[in-house]
């Protein structure tokens, strides 16, 4: 039994329905918990106060894969069916999630404007299916533009629309949920820190969906996700490393994407394809030496990932204190550093 | 070129935006193009197409936020990234009228759609270029974004506008290896020039005679040069700054 299942329940009053910037406030006016290693207790801090924990020649690698909207209706006679994309496989196809009270393999799903989508296949897992769309390529993303939302779980009872959804440095899109870590990051706060020395890179993993709906979740196995680590930002790294300096991952997508491509001796090489890595305390991380999350649910396997950085035993003691002190949860909330100790000490 | 370079055009469906198309298209630049009416687009589609260039072109009202993000990540989802962008849609709102007798909403439509388009395009297109720490910005003004002249109402407040957003944000670019300028093309013959000057009994330049100061400040050439205006047609005659 995962213990960290079953180790803390969020209330309601702790998921952050409203983005700070929809509550007076700026994105980056959010809180931040830092857990040292080596260091007893959590400091709690104001997330624009990040500048402190870095130093100068330390690397911020961020995801810049971009937010596209991933939810589509469509119906297949008096049914409607709701598609919510999770990876795409070809310009024709995606994997995807189908929500419907009656969902039929064997007949197209209708959407507006003439649009078809034929299930073709199975997904990498339950209950994902393949879909081979009538139209692709760039007709197909102008489409799901026009007529896709973001996905909203259930805490979230507003239709923000999808630049809520989106960090300020999305640049690549592919994205069907938020690479949530950086949301919290401005213009100005990157330009604080590289002003202070810090070198900001970026990675694209296109995360795909992390919740199956009906208390089905991911399984990081079979949950293939598109990356690419460039060149540029494999030289930052491994230059950072070779100068003592920390490399930090904003995200847990930046972790899998690097820990998809790095040597056994923790060198980083420029690659891009599909990874199925799952990172959990079994695993030894060697190409950051730390991580910038939000908090996440008991069930997610982002959790588990945390475990690769940090005992359970300190992690679930983190996450009781953060709910005593009224942190917020999920992609609107308050942010998590957890840093390793500083390499020479 | 040897590396194909991405540039996207806004308003680019006549006047000076279908020129710069097409003009860009024979450099070889693989192209992003928009319009909000999509029947005039695609004939300059056509034309660029015939021409050997690549295009991703899509209905868009630049003025709003949804359209602004369909049309740039459908074009950098096909290009990988934008190298150049050129802000160059606008509408010009009634004719020569004075400023006591402009109809108020309508001033407050020019305003908007003239200044909030490039804000948005840009802001859009900036994370892409500046995760490269390299991009071309450039903004269409006019002689009446500096000059103050009887009846050119709100576009040419909205031109001043423009200039005042080149200048805070070349300041707020510089030393990132992005750069973001501006180009008065100058009277043209063109369709926003009818309604500016209804009777006009003088001799108009082509939106064809005004793209060289674009494709300059699009290139390498031109790399460092951040926060500047250009006068396209002295820049065409005089050809120095080519050289």
């Amino acid at each position: 039994m995962n213990t960290l299942a079953t180790s803390f329940h969020i209330p309601d009053s702790l998921h952050a329905e409203v983005p700070p910037e929809h509550r007076g406030l700026r994105r980056d006016d959010v809180r931040l918990m830092v857990l040292q290693k080596g260091e007893k207790n959590a400091s709690h801090n104001r997330f624009d106060e990040i500048d402190k924990f870095l130093e100068a020649g330390d690397v911020l690698v961020v995801n810049n894969s971009r937010t596209i909207p991933p939810v589509l209706k469509g119906s297949q006679g008096k049914q409607n069916v709701e598609i919510r994309l999770s990876r795409k496989i070809s310009t024709h196809q995606w994997e995807a999630l189908l929500l419907g009270t009656f969902i039929q393999t064997n007949v197209p799903i209708q959407l507006s404007e003439g649009l078809e989508a034929t299930i073709s296949g199975l997904g990498s897992e339950p209950p994902l299916v393949t879909l081979s769309f009538s139209e692709g390529g760039s007709t197909l993303l102008d489409y799901i533009y026009r007529y896709g939302e973001p996905v909203r779980y259930e805490y979230i009872h507003h239709p923000w629309p999808l630049e809520t959804y989106q960090t300020v440095y999305g640049a690549i899109p592919g994205s069907v949920e938020m690479p949530s870590a950086g949301r919290a990051f401005t213009w100005g706060l990157l330009s604080k820190l590289k002003a202070k020395g810090v070198r900001i890179a970026s990675i694209q993993l296109h995360a795909g969906l992390s919740y199956y709906e009906k208390n089905r979740w991911p399984n990081p196995n079979n949950h293939p996700e598109a990356f690419a680590v460039p060149e540029e930002t494999a030289k930052l790294i491994n230059t950072a490393k070779q100068n003592g300096k920390r490399v930090i991952a904003v995200g847990t997508t930046v972790v899998r994407a690097l820990e998809s491509t790095v040597h056994e001796q923790g060198e980083v090489k420029a690659s891009s394809g599909i990874t199925k890595l799952y990172i959990d305390q079994h695993h030894r991380v060697t190409s950051v030496d730390g991580l910038l999350t939000g908090f996440h649910e008991p069930e997610a396997s982002h959790l588990h990932m945390l475990r690769a950085f940090m005992p359970e035993k300190k992690l679930i003691k983190a996450y009781k204190e953060a709910l005593n002190k009224g942190y917020l949860w999920h992609e609107f909330g308050d942010m998590n550093l957890i840093l390793s100790e500083r390499k020479g000490k | 070129m040897e590396k194909q370079y991405v540039a996207v055009i806004t308003g680019a469906s006549k006047g000076l935006g279908k020129a710069l198309a097409l003009s860009f298209a024979k450099e070889g630049y693989s192209l992003g193009l928009c319009a909000r009416g999509i029947e005039e687009l695609d004939e300059v589609v056509k034309q660029v197409e015939e021409l050997g260039a690549t295009v991703v072109a899509s209905s868009a009202d630049v003025t709003q936020p949804k359209d602004v993000d369909r049309f740039i990540s459908v074009v950098e989802d096909a290009f990988g990234s934008i190298d150049v962008l050129i802000n160059n849609a606008s509408t010009f709102g009634p004719g020569p009228t004075l400023l006591s007798d402009y109809p108020i909403e309508q001033f407050e439509e020019v305003i908007r759609v003239n200044t909030s388009n490039p804000f948005l395009v840009t802001k859009r297109v900036l994370p892409g270029m500046l995760a490269k720490g390299k991009g071309s910005i450039i903004n269409v003004t006019s002689e009446v974004g500096k000059t103050g002249l009887a009846e050119w109402g709100a576009y040419s407040i909205s031109k001043f506008g423009v200039e005042g957003l080149t200048a805070i944000w070349a300041d707020e670019l510089a030393d990132t290896g992005v750069r973001i300028n501006m180009v008065d093309p100058g009277e043209m013959n063109t369709g926003m020039h009818d309604i500016a000057v209804p009777d006009c009994d003088y001799a108009l330049a082509s939106p064809d005679d005004v793209v060289d100061v674009f494709l300059y400040l699009a290139s390498e050439q031109s790399m460092g040069v951040n926060g500047e205006r250009y006068e396209a047609q002295a820049f065409t005659r005089e050809g120095s700054e080519l050289s």
